[in-house]
């Protein structure tokens, strides 16, 4: 008894449980679900995507008060408002993400319980991630990221093309963790056996080992340039993207992304300051061919779920010039509110696709001729989302661009933002594209919204119970903070600013 | 040499024939079951030699994963396969010749890099740092179990979830899903044929 006193007591001043309540908040929901689903033995599995709601609400609502009541708090986490933004930004993509999906998995006839299962566990990978300050933490909740999302890529596992991504998926996620792990082996090498990120700096002497500290940087970001799929790293992006169920597909493009953007930019500010010319050269180079390939290759596709895999190429590739462009007075203001607006465009788009894809049972983008005349409501709010992405203003994506080319400007990347603008162009016009494509009535033979009203009557029974609850509330809700976030962009900005560390 | 400088080096002349003749064997036999197995007495003689050299908990785990999970996934992936027995060992083309000159090159450099650590570490000057580093704790295990519950205790009930969710995703694509599809058209039955739920949502 004295034996387990005494190890709470130097548990609990060793780490300060207030401060990763949030991911207990997560763990414990986790537990749930799956003693949930053992007791029910499969029925009632909506209720389970309650409880993954519920958790991840009271999740944010702690999360919340902590971001305004800042614990500094030292050792494995740090609490400042860089991380916790973050954590903020995963748990409101969980959020958004489950909602879109309830109605997916129900309609494709898969077992239910264990999608909420590896959605907790992606999210609580993220949350963890974009706090861990030391090599084992950071590793392993990246791993735990990457795996679930394997598993949810690949969870129709009837649909050849989902098997096929999730294979695809695994091999390339294991190839570039395992070249970041060689790169924090040569980091914990040359600083004496340290772990911590804090510790590695004061250790290692840069002067000395600079080869090897170059090539240690080079291994980091072939590493994480996977997970954000910049150029030459992004080959797996399109084909895991087109073969996952869409809602997956909304989860990934958002939640890792904004991951691995927390990973890099603290992986890249601690350890390697003193190499920040030669790392913002490559980086600046990475960012303009992701956004020069991302936004052509974009024009030539067919398939809705691809063209949004490569204009995701090309946005990271914007908010790439963000974290280039941090400095003293600003922080990573530009990036943060790129990256929440980025949140919102890209789930709206995606709960739409998959509201279509529902109702049609197609990806191509020919098959959204003239859906104006079918579903005005469905047209109009993808039409804002696509706006917001290409960056049509008084929608919030024109302030966030506006923000991070300025910010370009300010910090001297010329090169970057002109082929930023230049191809922010290019993107505009397939998004418009699209739109022109719903808004006209069509004269093409093969009509495929002729079938629209009848298997409407088919799965509507289905759907029409649910469908004013979750997906449309999540079309709704990303519909208002895209158009919305614009006109609030002062005070979004004036939290983001001090997150310079 | 005194007596257990002696037992040692009889030991070490023991263990390492056998890594020798067991990789010999992973790679010359023709039976792919037999080479699985040498596999086995390569991994076993490598834990054996962890033990001969004071690291007890390397040797542990060297047990635990190589031998009780690598080579055991290596012989039941083995075991059903489907093998021809056909090897068409006596032809010898290039690419045995490269591969032998890439395996040689390889082999001679470590030679030479354990030479020059050897030399480094026996002069006299570094012998007292070496010693000062106090290599020779007894409670190795015991260390590792106080770090792992101390400073790493996030990673470590994190990857105890991480087993978790592999566990459950790497049965989900295996299973049968024959009693997911009753259920699932049950409830489809479910939602067709009552009229009145359908004007209320289910989901709140």
């Amino acid at each position: 008894m004295n034996d387990i006193n005494s190890f709470l007591s130097r548990l609990n001043s060793t780490i300060n449980f207030s401060t990763i309540l949030p991911e207990i908040i997560l763990i414990v929901g986790l537990i749930t679900i799956v003693i949930t689903d053992l007791v029910n033995k499969g029925k009632n599995a909506i209720f389970l995507y309650k409880i993954f709601l519920v958790s991840t609400l009271v999740s944010m609502g702690i999360l919340f008060y902590q971001l305004i009541s800042v614990i500094a708090f030292e050792d494995l986490y740090t609490n400042n408002i860089f991380n916790n933004l973050f954590r903020f930004f995963i748990l409101i993509c969980s959020f958004i993400s489950v909602l879109l999906s309830v109605d997916y998995v129900l309609c494709s006839k898969i077992s239910l319980a264990e999608f909420p299962l590896f959605k907790i566990s992606a999210g609580l990978g993220g949350m963890i991630l974009s706090c861990a300050t030391d090599l084992i933490t950071i590793y392993v909740s990246l791993e735990f990221l990457a795996l679930s999302s394997c598993f949810l890529s690949g969870y129709t596992k009837r649909d050849i093309r989902s098997n096929e991504a999730s294979m695809k998926f695994l091999l390339m996620s294991g190839a570039s963790s395992s070249s970041l792990l060689y790169g924090f082996s040569l980091l914990y090498g040359f600083s004496d056996g340290q772990v911590q990120l804090d510790n590695i700096i004061d250790k290692i002497l840069f002067s000395q080992y600079l080869p090897t500290i170059c090539i240690s940087a080079a291994f980091i970001l072939a590493g994480t340039a996977f997970k954000l799929s910049l150029f030459p790293f992004h080959q797996w992006t399109p084909d895991v993207y087109e073969g996952s169920p869409t809602p997956v597909v909304a989860f990934f493009s958002v939640t890792s992304k904004v991951a691995a953007l927390s990973l890099f930019t603290r992986l890249f500010r601690l350890i390697f300051p003193y190499l920040s010319n030669e790392w913002h050269i490559v980086v600046e180079l990475l960012a303009i061919s992701s956004m020069i390939l991302g936004n052509l290759i974009a024009v030539t596709q067919r398939s809705f779920k691809r063209m949004l895999a490569y204009s995701s190429i090309s946005q990271i590739g914007y908010v790439m010039i963000g974290i280039l462009a941090a400095d003293l007075e600003n922080g990573y203001a530009s990036m943060l509110t790129y990256t929440f607006i980025y949140i919102f465009m890209n789930l709206g788009t995606f709960a739409r696709i998959t509201l279509f894809s529902l109702r049609t049972g197609t990806d191509n983008i020919r098959d959204y001729a003239g859906l104006y005349m079918k579903d005005p409501v469905l047209t109009f709010s993808l039409v804002l989302c696509l706006l917001s992405l290409g960056g049509i203003p008084p929608l919030s994506g024109f302030f966030g661009k506006l923000y991070l080319f300025w910010h370009g400007w300010k910090a001297g990347l010329y090169i970057s933002v002109t082929v930023a603008l230049v191809t922010s162009v290019i993107s505009i016009y397939y998004y418009l594209k699209i739109i022109k494509l719903m808004l006209t009535k069509t004269t093409n033979p093969v009509d495929t919204l002729k079938t629209y009203e009848k298997q409407k009557s088919l799965v509507s029974s289905v759907i029409s119970t649910k469908l004013k609850s979750s997906v449309e509330m999540a079309m709704i809700l990303c519909a208002l903070a895209s158009t919305l976030s614009g006109l609030f962009m002062d005070p979004i900005i004036k939290i983001t600013r001090n997150t310079f560390f | 040499m005194n007596l257990s400088e002696l037992i040692h080096e009889f030991i070490l002349a023991l263990i390492e024939p056998g890594i020798l003749v067991g990789s010999i064997g992973t790679v010359s036999f023709i039976n792919i079951a037999n080479s699985t197995f040498s596999l086995g007495l390569v991994f076993t003689c490598i834990s054996l030699l962890y033990f001969a050299l004071n690291a007890d908990f390397i040797a542990a785990a060297q047990l635990l994963v190589y031998v009780g999970a690598i080579n055991v996934l290596i012989v039941f992936a083995v075991m059903i396969t489907d093998q021809s027995v056909s090897s068409d060992s006596e032809k010898r083309g290039i690419g045995y010749f490269t591969a032998l000159g890439a395996c040689s090159i390889l082999f001679l450099t470590i030679v030479c890099i354990f030479h020059k650590i050897n030399d480094f570490y026996s002069s006299s000057i570094h012998q007292s740092e070496y010693l000062k580093l106090n290599l020779f704790e007894k409670n190795d295990v015991q260390n590792i179990g106080y770090q792992l519950l101390n400073k790493f205790l996030v990673p470590f009930e994190l990857a105890s979830l991480l087993l978790l969710v592999a566990l459950v995703g790497a049965i989900n694509p295996a299973r049968d899903e024959d009693e997911g599809k009753d259920i699932a058209e049950n409830k489809k039955k479910s939602f067709v044929s009552s009229t009145s739920p359908r004007d209320k949502s289910s989901f709140f």
